[in-house]
């Protein structure tokens, strides 16, 4: 067991468009504990998006060094790569990103194919992670047949079938209304509750304050790195402050 | 691999008419290649099974016309035991000699073939009723016959059972002969040609020089080879034997090798046009096949995207793809290979089987055999460069893909 989820090491990645070189993260120096909600903020340059990549092991760090649940994944290759995604990894984002002819199903157990699962156990664990978000009863449906809610809701439990490390979410409540966006972020919350590590980009300040922890970039620096007000609060309160938009 | 076969099985009903405008062109080059190989085979079957009536290691001998001294030339009875003894692999070499003549059986007269046989049978016809020409008929030169089952039908048509004709007199002309044998039919028969190369009448080769040959010169020699035996060497021994015995002289040969190998030249032709012709299609197909897969790569852009931030590697995907490829490559060839093997059979049936009554066997495991590499074939010329542009997509560009 390893208590830190992401140990970020003097990141720094750099662009070459043509002759112009980019500095997207210029030194990022961040370390996640295992258990944390945290939030990453920053209006549009600020590099959070390839900050996003780096940690999601889409990308690679130019210079600097990263620890992914322990693992040095700074030196992998693509096989090795797509392993971490696979097993360490579970993506949530603005789009859904679901696979469009695939019902509900198939696609919460997609990585689980790739993880060379029997079928039978692909299905029964596919089956429970949607019981899991609420969807039980809309296995068989394709994501054209959901609503935005419940396609990301799918999404999450495609992330959480692996029991991965570190749930990433890239603006997971953007193309959602705000009634909708507040069920995707109670069950982030429950989530967190149970133990989950949670990392989300984003530029919402409501979503950002439901975190425990909001880390703000600017120009590929961290500008600031601060817990969230309720943060603090025990866990009762945090129950009742989310009871209050789903009644 | 069964979930990527049946995720293209999937991927392929849901863009059905796209799937099946692809899959035609390989459909029709397949299918025509094999029907007109099927075809080809069959004929060329049909018409060299026409010559199994006759023993195939037969051939025959004769002194060439256009040279020097003829006379010198002339063969006799003595090169006969010259051919049995100096040449290896020769069973028996008989006075080559058939004359159409009115074989008569009591009010019967009829126009057949009539001519010489050894006891180491041309023919292959089965005997249905007494014996074929035996060893001591032909040392003896006995006035015996052997009757082929179209002379038995037409000279005792009133007979019950070929065994009651047995020892009853067929005549030509003055001479009597007591048939001692029937055949039956030839299971093919050069008849099918319009010709038969068999005689209708047959009596001991001896008995037939004596009574129409002798003191002529022999027309030819019929040669029959041991079953191991190859006809261009028999055919070459069999010459110098005989031009060392006669100062020099030229002979030639003659086979049925001639007919055969023009029957199967001509169907390998066919079979060539046809098969550049299905070649060429057979190309255009495949290159329609490579067009789904590249418009297949660029739609799914985002998917691959999908599929490799949620874990798969660049190999699985190359892999997906080249399962796609071989799915679309298999089963267009496959339902081609069957069409063709139908179209082919039908043409068996329809115009072989009517001239000939045989049909060659179907190669439906062959044929099954030969799908399976084409598609593969197919999958690695034609699937590799979108199977490789689909394994480099980059999943950060193919998510921010709209």
């Amino acid at each position: 067991m390893n208590d830190i989820a992401i140990d970020l090491q003097e990141i720094v990645k750099t662009y070459k468009t043509g002759s112009i070189e980019v500095q997207a993260l210029r030194g990022v120096t961040l370390r996640i504990e295992r258990g944390e909600y945290v939030a990453i903020m920053g209006p549009s340059g600020s590099g959070k998006s390839t900050l996003m990549n780096v940690i999601g092991c889409l990308d690679r760090p130019t210079l600097g060094n990263y620890r992914l649940d322990g693992i040095d994944v700074s030196a992998l290759d693509d096989r090795a790569l797509a392993k971490i995604r696979l097993e360490k990894l579970g993506f949530i984002f603005q789009g859904f990103n679901l696979l469009p002819r695939t019902d509900a199903m198939k696609n919460v157990s997609l990585p689980l194919f790739y993880a060379k699962v029997s079928p039978k156990e692909r299905r029964e664990r596919a089956q429970r992670a949607l019981a899991e978000v609420g969807l039980a009863d809309r296995a068989h449906h394709r994501p054209s047949e959901l609503s935005g809610g419940q396609q990301q809701r799918v999404a999450i439990a495609r992330a959480l079938i692996n029991n991965p490390a570190v749930l990433l979410a890239d603006e997971p409540t953007g193309n959602l209304d705000t009634a909708t966006s507040e069920e995707i972020l109670s069950l982030f919350k429950s989530l967190h509750r149970s133990g989950r590590t949670i990392v989300v980009v984003t530029h919402d300040e409501e979503v950002a304050e439901r975190a425990n922890r909001v880390v703000r970039l600017r120009d590929g620096l961290i500008l600031s790195d601060t817990p969230t007000p309720h943060g603090h609060f025990s866990e009762g309160s945090v129950v009742q402050r989310e009871a209050i938009p789903q009644s | 691999m069964v979930d990527y076969i049946r995720e293209t099985l999937e991927l392929m009903q849901a863009n059905l008419t796209r799937t099946v405008l692809t899959l035609v062109g390989l459909v029709v080059g397949v299918a025509a290649i094999i029907s007109i190989q099927v075809a080809a085979a069959g004929m060329a079957a049909a018409v060299n099974g026409a010559f199994r009536g006759i023993n195939m290691n037969t051939f025959f001998i004769f002194p060439k016309s256009t040279q020097g001294s003829t006379q010198r030339a002339n063969l006799g009875l003595s090169d006969l035991k010259l051919l049995d003894r100096n040449v290896p692999g020769v069973e028996t070499a008989i006075p080559f000699g058939q004359t159409r003549t009115i074989v008569s059986a009591g009010h019967q007269h009829i126009m057949l073939k009539f001519g010489g046989e050894s006891y180491r049978r041309f023919s292959t016809a089965p005997v249905v009723a007494g014996h074929a020409i035996t060893r001591s008929d032909v040392e003896n030169a006995t006035p015996v016959c052997v009757l082929s089952a179209k002379a038995y039908k037409r000279l005792f048509p009133h007979a019950a059972d070929p065994e009651t004709v047995l020892g009853q007199s067929v005549y030509v002309g003055p001479k009597r002969y007591v048939v001692a044998g029937i055949l039956g039919p030839a299971t093919l028969s050069t008849a099918s040609l319009g010709f038969d190369i068999n005689n209708d009448v047959v009596i001991p080769y001896t008995t037939f020089y004596n009574d129409y040959q002798r003191g002529r010169p022999l027309f030819g020699i019929q040669v029959l080879g041991s079953r191991d035996a190859t006809l261009a060497t028999l055919e070459a021994n069999a010459k110098r034997v005989l031009s060392d015995a006669h100062g020099g002289s030229i002979y030639q040969t003659f086979d049925f090798g001639f007919f055969t190998k023009k029957v199967d030249g001509f169907f390998g032709v066919i079979g060539t046009i046809v098969g550049a012709v299905g070649a060429i299609s057979l190309l255009v197909a495949g290159i329609g096949i490579m067009n789904i897969l590249f418009v297949s790569v660029s739609e799914r852009t985002r998917e691959i995207g999908i599929r490799r931030a949620i874990g798969a590697s660049r190999a699985t995907i190359l892999i997906q793809f080249f399962v796609e490829a071989f799915v679309l490559a298999f089963s267009g060839s496959l339902i081609g290979m069957l069409a063709g093997l139908g179209i082919g059979e039908l043409a068996q049936q329809i115009l072989i089987a009517r001239i000939s009554g045989t049909i060659a066997a179907l190669p439906w495991t062959q044929a099954i055999l030969l799908a399976t590499l084409f598609a593969t074939i197919v999958t690695l010329v034609f699937g590799t460069l979108p199977a490789l542009r689909a394994a480099s997509v980059d999943p950060i560009e193919a998510l921010r893909y709209e």
